[in-house]
């Protein structure tokens, strides 16, 4: 009998599955019997446009992996940075928090899916958004990358976020290799509102202070002009060890201080000024004339490694008990796109945009001096910067012809990258040591200074062809001309199928590539030394530099990828869905720092590096291959129950893993050692640094006027290679929760904590380093995902007008 | 066994991804009827047309059939083109040129049909229901001035749930 049961549930469920060809009409059917008001607050699913060009889809009939990460998540967090309120919901997005990298520490990169921080294309409203100028130069993820800095998007702006997992650059040209990141930003309908949030670390530091304001005006026939303003302060936390060097002279009895902190490791202090702007105007005959735009001024400061009174660098006369030199940048970054939008005969629309974006990286060093100076030296810099600007025109054509739809149109690109020398002082070798340029970071010289522009074009196509309903074929391609390296042409087939309504087959084949960044092919920057009556040079050198040329350099080919993906929607139940797909994805040409090429590589190598008077010298290349492959799991819940109360939850989990699957072939100068130098310190880093699992679960659940959030996540284990060893840290879980209390639909206040069990990362086991080291002053990798600065608690104060 | 009935209901309850928003608007179409009033006529059919596009498939047809508003059975007609519009109840426009619309508007009103629209700046343009969707809510803006020019009177239930509703100071 029991047997029986199992069998007639077995056969219920598979006709559910398999044989349910009315179900939108039951699904009409379902809303029709609902009251007017149930109806209007009735939650559709979450629409997407990013991988598309021909509009927007519910993201259960995406032919293409998507995340939406809505505001109401985003305004669920205390976290003030979008980096970070992405990380703790997108399973596959890595952001570390480095600490003592210099620029990096204030402008921190991101990444998806173990790959590259730029080889990620992040667009506001379906439009290129440009990357830092900064050029990530330490041992962080992302070494030898410029990253978007997604922080300098104010997230009351934000209506939301949509994270493509596929390979896009067919549609989307250069670095859509990981996925493509596309910001909405909120429009026509939304609540002005005013928030206030202020928290902390349990170790009472990393002071967070932040008030926004998002202002709609309403426009004629529902335009509108949103504003968004937002000030943030966060304050530095510090989780140094102890410095147990001998920091003063033999016989100095302050050398028996026990465990003195004298360095900086966490995040940095950082205040930024945001602006937002989001607008359309709709004429009388619909045309629509758009503009948006994001504003950010950020000061910042950290901590270089300290300086101690006995150390060679220090002038005990300026600082007798040594200093910590502070990199203390102010960055400038902003964009604008205008455009407008039209239909024109035969259903034909169009839209044309302009953006302008921008970036500014000027390096200040604070509490420091050029001790070849000596006791007259400066004690702060200006160490010159970066700049990068990015312009493009777009034009998008599509029309809709019965099954097909066509999208076509060309993008005209205009890049600039400069680098500026700093203030004379901040990098000149004076006479009375032989440490030239400001402690901490010597400022760019003249001779680094560099005006490097690109241009480019690209004609595209578009298709999607939908004649039976539950079959969707995409077809898209892509020319590209650089004016540096040439052309390129990409391609994308996708296919989706729905062979019963609850479930939906889908998979994508496609080429991509990344241009190498302008960054990676000028960058200079070099100090000087003295050996003896002899000065010299030392450092990186753009690709086209003499020096770097005589040692084998090249110029930059771009990086090309292959992609396949392959994975299912299934929606079992009324709420519930879940979805599978895996991904592989190869990437030749890979573009990498190299290691220090000294005197000691070969004779050729040390009378080319004399010539030039250099002592050490490395550049960027095109290193090596490598094969990412992994899999992406969702399971999405969401429930009404009769008491009006609601739950949502979703479980996302990602596992991937990258490995080099070829080097290229050395430079012949470079000897034996060439493949060596070529990969540098970066092989732990491409393979092992980032965990190849992760784990998020969220759940929200709305009672009445409460709105409580729990968010559980698991990182995966990772590695870091510190002076030729490689060292392991396991997997940690983390909790968030937060609780909103809501007061006539205006006011609202919430208190909540994130990794609430003040959970840390694995300190490094004794490396016999002063620095790296679970008993240094670096006791925790820079590489956690989660960074180690504890738990962090916050209140929220919310007034909606 | 009462778990296994659960079970079966919950695998029966047959709710896979379509889009939600059009299934949503196709309910719509028929559900805001319980709060209108039109002039009386003697038609014995309630016609629901949509012109231009149609979004909905078949969706509109199958949810319909069978059906009745105000106790007359439900017709659903498509046309492009306004002259093919005839007697109706509703119509639901999806054109893009604006100077059709407003042909389409001036039609409806003399004709008293309560038109019904996607479209941004719909009710400002002079139709009567705008039925748009912000952040997966359906957003509904109403233009009373409208709906009374066409001489259909729109309940104040109605009125009152709709976000906005534009409507004369002096009224």
């Amino acid at each position: 009998m029991k047997e029986k049961k199992y069998l007639l549930l077995l056969i219920m469920t598979t006709i559910s599955l398999f044989g349910a060809s009315e179900d939108e009409i039951k699904q009409s059917e379902n809303f029709y019997n609902k009251s007017l008001s149930e109806l209007l607050n009735t939650e559709t699913e979450l629409k997407a446009n990013v991988g598309s060009r021909n509009g927007e889809r519910d993201l259960l009939l995406s032919e293409v992996p998507i995340d939406v990460i809505t505001s109401e998540q985003i305004r669920q967090s205390g976290s003030s940075e979008l980096s970070q309120i992405l990380e703790r919901y997108v399973a596959g997005f890595n952001f570390p928090r480095p600490s003592i990298n210099d620029g990096t520490d204030h402008s921190r990169p991101f990444t998806l899916r173990g790959l590259n921080p730029d080889q990620v294309l992040v667009l506001i409203n379906g439009k290129r958004l440009h990357q830092s100028s900064l050029l990530n130069m330490n041992g962080s993820v992302g070494r030898g990358t410029s990253s978007v800095d997604l922080n300098t998007i104010p997230i009351a702006s934000i209506e939301r976020v949509e994270i493509l997992r596929d390979g896009a650059a067919a549609q989307y040209g250069s670095d859509a290799i990981a996925g493509v990141i596309n910001i909405i930003l909120k429009g026509y309908g939304h609540q002005n509102q005013i928030t206030a949030t202020y928290g902390q670390t349990k170790e009472n530091d990393g002071k967070m202070g932040r008030t926004d304001l998002f202002y709609s005006i309403p426009l004629k026939y529902d335009g509108f002009f949103n504003i968004t303003t937002e000030y943030r302060d966060r304050g530095a936390t510090n989780r140094a060890g102890a410095d147990r060097r001998q920091l003063y002279p033999d016989g100095d009895p302050r050398n028996d201080l026990k465990d003195p902190i004298t360095m900086h490791y966490g995040d940095a202090d950082t205040q930024d000024i945001l602006f937002a702007i989001n607008s359309e105007v709709v004429l009388d005959n619909s045309v629509i004339l758009y503009a948006n735009g994001i504003y950010n001024d950020r000061k910042s400061q950290a901590g270089a490694f300290f300086r101690s009174p006995r150390d060679s660098r220090n002038d005990v006369d300026i600082y007798p008990d040594g200093f910590l030199p502070m990199i203390a940048p102010k960055i400038e970054d902003y964009s604008l796109t205008i455009g407008t939008k039209d239909t024109l005969s035969y259903g034909i629309k169009l839209d044309l945009s302009y953006t302008y974006g921008f970036n500014d990286y000027h390096f200040y060093v604070k509490n420091t001096l050029n001790d070849s100076l000596g006791d007259t030296s400066p004690t702060s810099f200006d160490s010159g910067g970066t700049t990068y600007t990015q312009q493009s025109i777009n034009l998008d054509i599509s029309k809709k012809m019965n099954s097909f739809l066509v999208a076509t149109g060309i993008e005209l690109r205009n890049e600039n990258y400069t680098i500026y020398a700093g203030e004379k002082d901040s990098y000149i070798l004076g006479s009375h040591s032989k440490n030239a340029g400001a402690q901490g970071f010597p400022g760019f010289k003249p001779s680094n200074e560099v005006n490097a522009n690109r241009n480019n074009a690209a004609l595209y196509i578009d298709t999607k062809y939908n004649k039976n309903k539950n079959l969707l074929i995409g077809l898209a391609g892509r020319y590209e001309y650089y004016n540096d390296f040439g052309s390129n042409l990409d391609g994308k087939l996708s296919l989706s199928y729905k062979p019963v309504s609850k479930l939906l087959l889908r998979s994508t084949a496609s080429t991509g590539f990344r241009a190498p960044s302008l960054s990676q092919s000028y960058y200079t920057s070099t100090t000087t030394g003295q050996e003896g009556d002899t000065l010299y040079e030392t450092g990186t050198f753009g690709v086209n530099h003499p020096v770097a040329k005589d040692l084998g350099a090249t110029d930059l080919k771009p990086e090309k990828s292959i992609h396949f993906s392959a994975g299912f929607i299934l929606e079992p139940f009324s709420g519930v869905s879940f979805s599978t797909d895996y991904f592989y994805t190869t990437i030749k040409n890979r573009i990498l720092l190299t290691d220090n090429i000294t005197e000691n590589v070969s004779p050729d190598v040390k009378t080319i590096l004399n010539s030039y008077n250099i002592g050490r010298a490395r550049y960027f290349s095109n290193a090596m291959d490598t094969r990412t492959q992994g899999v992406d799991i969702r399971l999405k819940y969401k429930y009404r129950f009769e008491n009006h109360s609601k739950i949502k939850a979703m479980l996302a989990y990602q596992y991937n893993s990258t490995d080099i699957t070829d080097v290229n072939t050395a430079p012949s100068i470079l000897g034996d050692d060439g493949e060596k130098i070529l990969l540098g310190d970066n092989t732990t880093l491409i393979e092992e640094s980032q965990p190849n699992n992760s784990l998020k679960i969220y759940t929200q659940y709305i009672y009445g006027n409460i709105i409580s959030k729990i968010n559980l996540d698991r990182y995966g284990s990772y590695k870091t290679n510190w002076a030729d060893k490689v060292y392991s840290f396991g997997a940690t879980w983390t909790t968030d929760v937060e609780i909103e209390y809501n007061f006539k639909k205006i006011y609202s206040f919430a208190v909540g904590g994130e990794n609430i069990f003040d959970t840390y990362p694995d300190k490094f086991e004794d490396t016999g380093s002063f620095f790296m080291s679970g008993n240094g002053v670096m006791p925790y990798s820079q590489h956690s995902p989660y960074g180690y600065n504890g738990a962090f608690y916050y209140i929220r104060l919310g007034i909606k007008f | 066994m009462k778990t296994v009935y659960i079970l079966l209901i919950a695998f029966i309850i047959p709710l896979f991804a379509s889009n939600q928003e059009r299934d949503l608007q196709a309910v719509f179409l028929g559900r805001f009827a319980k709060f209108i009033e039109w002039p009386q006529n003697n038609r014995d059919v309630f016609t629901i047309t949509l012109i231009n596009e149609n979004p909905f498939e078949d969706l509109l047809d199958k949810l319909y059939i069978g059906k009745t508003i105000h106790g007359k059975k439900i017709k659903i007609k498509y046309v492009t083109d306004v002259k093919d519009i005839g007697l109706s109840d509703i119509l639901f426009i999806t054109l893009d040129d604006q100077k059709d619309v407003g042909k389409v508007i001036k039609y409806a009103q003399k004709h008293s049909i309560l038109t019904i629209s996607e479209q941004r700046g719909f009710a400002q343009r002079g139709g009567i229901i705008q039925l748009g969707f912000v952040m997966q809510k359906p957003y509904l803006v109403i233009n009373y001035d409208s709906a009374t020019k066409s001489k259909i009177k729109i309940s104040s239930s109605l009125l009152a749930i709709a976000q906005d509703v534009i409507k004369e100071e002096a009224e």
